[in-house]
Order: structure tokens, then C-alpha cells, then sequence
């Protein structure tokens, strides 16, 4: 019976989901997709995490550092392109630089993530391929990581910005009924970022609902509007125009119940998850059930958050629906376990499944 | 107290919003001192029976994002918003009462960027049905109602005068009870096109383009009925099955391919509603109609005007036609189409949806101006600079008002208002010498 345990996906959830694996004894296969290890938090540029404000790249660091382990084999612009065979024995088939190879595993973690969501999608009025200043949270998080934040219009700082929330998230017309979790951090964090590098810059927050549960409210939130003078103003934007090269927002200050039309340099759609292009591939390969939203599903929520549907296959991070770093850590902990146990054929493992 | 402050009307009392007096700010709403000052209850007997209404089930649903507002025509000219109805429900207003009830156009704009589909489209009719069965219906609609029971139009013009507008057609328009036997075309001409001074321009027009073309039509004459749309988004779905009815008699009488129709809410009516009261068939706008037959339309003379295009609600946002009237308007000679910012998708209400045709009096109790007039001002915008420019419809319903509003905005002779078909029509004729 092999031992070895099949990790997809280098970012955080699969990172430390190896780590874990070979903490406990175990042996790990992890696979990446890009050259690089990281994930989204890298891809994407990500400058500092929520809620405590460390670098990305050195909270990746520690990450990276985990998997340079002998029990930990990395395979880099690696993906899986075919799987068969059952829990205690599953045959994979790697594609990678040195072509196909043929590789025998007891158990594996998917760990393959979410993609921001494009807001080029149908019925959003908020332009972003129209106008250069409409950006992402990600667009943000470019600049911020290079320390600096300006208006790609024209490469100076703006005079004013606003973050838009829940852009691609809690609508049911695009499909996407659920809350992303992360944004409203992400938007305060990048608020506090901004008003860091340009003091003089005043940036608005617009939203429905700031949804801050735990110790985000009081790391986060109350930090950005109390030490960093963040404007939060609850009532959301319908259309972005273009108006004497600046950006005019079209909403309802529903507080005051009076419609808003104001004057932007700048904003930041603070888009959403959707499941990344490997987490639909993936789950079609291995041949995993996953949500009505294309994430992975988790049928023995809320006490087992990892186990799919099929046993021996288990799932971390944000493949299995929005997430934040926290849950995915923890998350990649627990599948870790979960994949190890099944491997050395412990019945216990596989409870939540066959309950 | 300068007499240029803003002012606010609430229900028939008109108050500044800044008030001072003698140096003293006395700003404030009038009725502050008159009401509770804490809420003391949060009854939930409103949302259980609007959601109980067959129609008003979505009403519930709304999360108060308020992404709806700014995108609602009528909250541009007033207090109104899709968001309050929600949050007045939820505080006990069942709406039977309130002037919002009638304010809403149906225009559908809401829906369209609603995250959780609240679908005011149905909800409206819903509730103003039952403010029809307890009488408490504005005057005006009801007496738009009962010229439509009396005699199948809003107007309460005779049955027999529907066909009155040929004479001055220039060419031969058959009545299919005179023709006996199968037409390709029957022309659903509809009421403002059939009786209304205006409207009638764009019926001749048709007719000298259908002839053009050597399209095989017919029209129903004195026995079309109004297609009854409007009444039942105003609350009236007795009487839009009633009309329905007489219609769809009509229609199973004689023998016709497709239905051709100038009017978007006849449109809806036909090809959305007439299924379930059992007639189905082809039905086209005249714009769809007329688009792929394009090249063969004889143009001319050229026209030479700087053009912009009013999408009809229940053409466009709430049908899906944005490229048919464009296709056409484009084709037509010395024709510069320049489109304003609310357009296709975000098309700028006219107010006459929904029941809004036969509300106008009512409406301008409670809205700082007409949607029709925030609409012309917008085309004045666009096209209307140098005296040249032309509002172009595709709706019976909009001639009248968008002229109106031209005039009682004070833009007389910078904008002409002429449906698509009078155009096409205009530039088929020789040049005027």
C-alpha cells in the first residue's frame, strides 16, 4: 500500500498541508501548477495580511520553508491529469516538464483555491475595462506591495478613493449567492495601507453589511476608521461613469436614505471568490462532488470540514468555498491528519463519510 | 426667506427644506412634532400579506443594499425608492394607502441589478390589485379602466373610429374581415397609434412602408381591442383578461402568420401573457420586423438630423431588443445616432409604463418633475445643441409625452420627437423641393 499522500496545489492550504503530513511522519507528493511556490497570496501580489499587517512574502517564507523536508517531494509546473483507483491505493497521472509520469498514492488533499472574481461580469455597471482607475483588491494589493498607490490614469496619488464592497459576491444574479468572508478585512487593510503611504489621500469604505466576525472587528475595522480615519458609509454603489476624467459613483446612502452621486479619483471593487480553473478541473478529474458554486463539497459540515465525497480525497483552504488564511491553515491541519490516518488504514478517518 | 431654497412637497404640503426665520434655522419636516417619537412596534402582518399575494413573494427578499435607487427613474424626481417600499412593509405600511403604490412604472430597472431579484414587475400589480378591489384607486385610472371595459381603449373613443386614421394613409389598408382569406401579416395597430393625433403619423407611416415593401397585411380595424398590458401592471388583471379575451377571439377568427405590432407593451402582452390565456403565435415589433428587411427599403432622400434613440422598457430592458430600432435607424439616410447616458440596459423610463399613462396628474402631486421631462432634458443633451436634433421612439406611448415635455421644459424647437417608423417613412419619399 503506498504511504505517500498526493498534496495539490502550492498555496497556503497546500503548503501547510504537507508540512503537517510530514510532521506526523507521513510522506507527502505536493504538485503545483506555477513555477513558484505561494499560490494566490503570491500570484496575486498580495502586500500585507489581514488582520495583523505582516508581509505576505515573509508569512509565505515560513510556509516554503516547512516543505524543504525529505519526506516532502515538490513538484513545480506540475498538474494532475488523470486519477483512478480508490482510498489505499489511487493512480495519478502527473503531467510536468519532464512530460507524463505515473505516480501510486493512499490518500490526497485538494488544495487548488479560489480566483478572484472578474468584474467584467454581466449586469455589473462598474466599468472596469472602461476605466483605468476602477481597479480590484488585488489591483491594490499590487501597488501597495511595491509602496506605492497612485492613479494608473495619470501616476499620481489620488485625492480620494472608495472601496466597493460585496462586487461579485451576495447575488443571487450572477449566481454567487454567498459572502466572500475576506473582503470587508481586505478593504479595511488596504484602506489603512493607503492612508499609511498618503496621509493627505481620504478613503471611503461603502458597503452593505461590514462583515467582521471575531477579532477582525477590533484588529481591523475599528483600527481603520479610529487610528486611520477611514470613512465607512453603509449603502452601495449601482454604476460607475466617467466624468471630467474622474469617476463619478452612482448609490444610495441608504443610512440617510438619499441617493449619492460623488466624485471618485479612484476605486477599488472589492471583488469576491469564485473557484479557481484548477479546483473545477481538479474536481473533475478525481471525480469529487462539488457545490452549486463550482467549490469542492464538504458533505460532513460543519463538524467535518475536510472530508469530500469520495473517501481518501480530502479537501483545504478556499477549494472548498471562501476562506480566510486562518480556516485554510487550519483547514490544511486537519486534511493533513484525515489523509495520513487513511492512509494507515485507520477506520476513523473515514467516519464523517460513512455516517 | 429666499424664495430660490429647495423645496419639498409631501403629500399636498409644500415646505423649504431649509427654513429660516428672523435669523433662527427652523428647518424640519412639518409633521415632526405630530408623530411618535420611538418606534413602539414592528408589526409583521404587512410583509405576510404582501408575500402572501400571489406576485409579491420576492417582496420579502430584499437585503437593503440599496443598489435599486439610484437606478429607479421615479427616484430622481422624488422620495421614491424600491429599497423603502421593503423597509415601509417591514414597518407595517401594506402600501394600500401610500402614494408609492402608484409611482412605480414597472420599468423593470431595478430588477435588473437587484442581487436578490426583488421583482417589482410583479409585486406592484400584486398589491394594486387589491387597492382595485377595496376602490382605492386613483381618479384618473379609474377612469382610464372604464373606457377601456366600455369600449376596448383608454381614451373611450368608439370602436368603430380605430380605422378612422386611414383616410389620410395615401394607401390601401385591408381589414381582414373584408379580405377573407389567410394574410402573412396581421397589424396589431394599437390604441395611441390608432386614435391619437400623433400616433396616427406613425400608422400612415406603416402602412406606406408595409405597402413599399408589398408585405401581405391586414389590420383587425374595429374589432382590435387595447392589448390591455398596462391595466394589468396598474392592478386591473380582470379587465387585461377581459380585453385578452376579446382579442385572442379575434385572432382565432381569421388566418395570419405573424403578428406585427407597434406598440412594446401589445409586445409583452402578446408574447409573454396571451400564452396562458390560450393564444400563442408569432408576434414581432415592428423594429424586429422591418430590421431584416433592411436593404430592401427604397430610401430617397436623405434626412440629415443628429438622432438619438429612447429604448421602451418593455422593448428593451425588459424584452431584450436593443439592435433591431438601431439597425434601422442607422440604415436610414443622413442619420447621425448618438446615444445618451442612460441607454439599451439603463434606458431612462418615459413614466408611462405601468400605468403611468393615465397617472400623470396624480404622479405630479408627489415628484419634483416628470420622468418624461428629466428624459427629454437628457436628449436635449445629446442632440439637441444646434436645433437639429431628434428624440426617436419606437413606443405609441412616448410621442405625446416626450412633445409635452419638450415644451414644458422649454426646449421648443431644439428637439422633435418622431418614432423610427416616420422616419424611415420621411426618407422613403422624394425629396421635399
Amino acid at each position: 500500500m503506498p504511504e505517500t499522500v498526493l498534496v495539490i496545489g502550492g498555496g497556503p492550504a497546500g503548503l501547510e498541508a504537507a508540512r503537517a503530513i510530514a510532521t506526523i511522519g507521513g510522506k507527502a507528493l505536493l504538485v503545483e501548477r506555477r513555477a513558484v511556490l505561494g499560490g494566490t497570496p503570491d500570484e496575486s501580489n498580495y502586500a500585507a495580511l489581514t488582520p495583523r499587517m505582516g508581509s505576505a512574502q515573509e508569512a509565505l517564507d515560513v510556509l516554503r520553508a516547512g516543505v524543504v523536508d525529505p519526506n516532502i517531494d515538490v513538484r513545480v509546473e506540475t498538474t494532475v491529469t488523470g486519477c483512478s483507483g480508490s482510498v489505499g491505493d489511487f493512480a495519478v497521472t502527473l503531467t510536468g516538464p519532464a512530460g507524463e509520469t505515473k505516480e501510486h498514492v493512499g490518500a490526497i488533499v485538494v488544495a487548488t483555491g479560489f480566483q478572484h472574481f472578474d468584474p467584467g461580469r454581466e449586469t455589473q455597471m462598474y466599468g472596469y475595462y472602461e476605466y483605468p482607475d476602477v481597479i480590484t483588491l488585488p489591483d491594490a494589493e499590487k501597488m501597495l506591495s511595491e509602496h506605492r498607490f497612485v492613479r494608473p490614469s495619470t501616476g499620481e496619488p489620488p485625492r480620494n478613493v472608495a472601496f466597493i464592497q460585496c462586487v461579485g459576491s451576495r447575488d443571487r444574479r450572477l449566481g454567487n449567492e454567498y459572502c466572500s468572508k475576506v473582503c470587508c478585512g481586505v478593504a479595511s487593510k488596504e484602506a489603512i495601507e493607503i492612508r499609511r503611504l498618503l496621509p493627505d489621500t481620504k478613503v471611503y469604505i461603502f458597503y452593505i453589511d461590514m462583515r467582521m466576525y471575531g477579532y477582525w472587528e477590533n484588529e481591523i475595522y475599528w483600527p481603520a476608521q479610529e487610528q486611520y480615519n477611514v470613512t465607512y458609509i453603509r449603502g452601495i454603489v449601482t454604476e460607475i461613469v466617467g466624468k471630467d476624467g474622474r469617476l463619478l459613483m452612482k448609490g444610495e446612502d441608504t443610512t440617510m436614505g438619499r441617493p449619492l452621486e460623488v466624485l471618485m479619483d479612484m476605486i477599488v471593487l472589492s471583488v469576491g471568490m469564485e473557484p479557481s480553473r484548477g479546483t473545477r478541473d481538479v474536481a473533475g478529474i478525481l471525480g469529487i462532488e462539488q457545490n452549486k458554486y463550482g467549490f469542492i463539497a464538504t458533505p460532513g459540515e460543519p463538524m467535518d470540514p475536510v472530508s469530500t465525497n469520495v473517501p481518501g480525497i480530502y479537501v483545504a483552504g478556499a477549494a472548498a468555498g471562501p476562506k480566510d488564511l486562518e480556516d485554510t491553515v487550519g483547514m490544511a491541519g486537519a486534511a493533513a491528519m484525515r489523509a495520513v490516518g487513511a492512509v494507515r488504514g485507520l477506520a476513523r478517518s473515514e467516519a464523517a463519510v460513512t455516517r | 426667506m429666499g424664495r430660490d431654497l429647495p423645496v419639498i412637497k409631501v403629500d399636498t404640503v409644500t415646505e423649504l427644506e431649509h427654513a429660516v426665520v428672523e435669523g433662527v434655522d427652523i428647518s424640519g419636516h412639518w409633521n415632526r412634532m405630530f408623530s411618535d417619537r420611538s418606534t413602539t412596534d414592528f408589526p409583521t402582518e404587512a410583509m405576510d400579506w404582501v408575500t402572501g399575494l400571489a406576485g409579491g413573494e420576492s417582496m420579502r427578499d430584499c437585503y437593503q443594499c440599496g443598489k435599486c435607487v439610484p437606478v429607479c427613474p421615479v427616484q430622481h424626481v422624488g422620495d421614491y425608492g424600491p429599497r423603502k417600499l421593503n423597509a415601509k412593509i417591514l414597518r407595517g405600511n401594506n402600501l394600500i394607502d401610500d402614494p408609492d403604490l402608484w409611482l412605480c412604472t414597472t420599468c423593470g430597472n431595478c430588477y435588473r441589478v437587484c442581487p436578490k431579484e426583488v421583482n417589482p414587475l410583479k409585486i406592484m400589480p400584486a398589491i394594486r390589485e387589491q387597492a382595485v378591489l377595496e376602490g382605492k384607486v386613483p381618479d384618473e385610472l379609474s377612469d382610464a379602466f372604464r373606457n377601456l371595459q366600455k369600449s376596448g381603449n383608454p381614451m373611450g373613443e368608439s370602436p368603430r373610429k380605430r380605422i378612422d386614421w386611414i383616410a389620410e394613409a395615401g394607401v390601401d389598408v385591408p381589414i381582414i374581415s373584408q379580405l377573407d382569406r389567410a394574410v402573412d401579416v396581421l397589424w396589431y395597430v394599437s390604441d395611441y397609434t390608432s386614435y391619437h393625433p400623433r400616433g396616427k403619423d406613425a400608422a400612415r407611416a406603416m402602412a406606406r412602408v408595409m405597402t413599399a415593401l408589398g408585405v401581405d397585411f391586414a389590420i383587425l380595424g374595429p374589432e382590435e381591442r387595447s392589448d390591455g398590458d398596462s391595466a394589468r401592471l396598474a392592478g386591473e388583471s380582470g379587465l387585461f383578461e377581459l380585453l385578452a379575451e376579446q382579442n385572442i377571439k379575434a385572432f382565432e377568427k381569421y388566418e395570419f402568420k405573424r403578428l406585427v405590432v407597434m406598440d412594446p407593451h401589445a409586445y409583452n402582452a402578446f408574447k409573454n401573457h396571451y400564452p396562458r390565456l390560450g393564444w400563442q403565435g408569432e408576434v414581432l415589433h415592428y423594429t424586429q420586423f422591418l430590421a431584416p428587411l433592411v436593404d430592401r427599403l427604397t430610401f430617397r432622400s436623405s434626412v440629415d438630423l443628429d438622432v438619438t434613440y429612447h429604448d421602451p422598457c418593455y422593448l428593451g430592458r425588459n424584452n431584450g431588443e436593443y439592435d433591431a430600432p438601431r439597425k434601422l435607424l442607422q440604415a436610414i439616410p443622413g442619420i447621425r445616432l448618438a446615444e445618451m447616458p442612460h441607454t439599451k440596459a439603463n434606458g431612462y423610463c418615459c413614466g408611462g409604463g405601468g400605468g403611468g399613462m393615465w397617472l400623470d396628474g396624480f404622479v405630479a402631486e408627489h415628484v419634483s418633475e416628470r420622468l418624461s421631462e428629466r428624459r427629454v432634458r437628457e436628449a436635449v443633451a445629446t442632440v439637441g445643441m444646434d436645433g437639429s436634433g431628434v428624440l426617436s421612439v419606437a413606443c405609441p406611448y412616448e410621442p405625446s409625452r416626450f412633445e409635452d415635455a419638450v415644451k414644458s421644459t422649454g426646449n421648443d424647437g431644439k428637439l422633435a420627437v418622431r418614432d423610427i417608423i416616420e422616419l424611415i417613412d420621411q426618407a422613403m419619399q422624394p425629396p421635399a423641393t
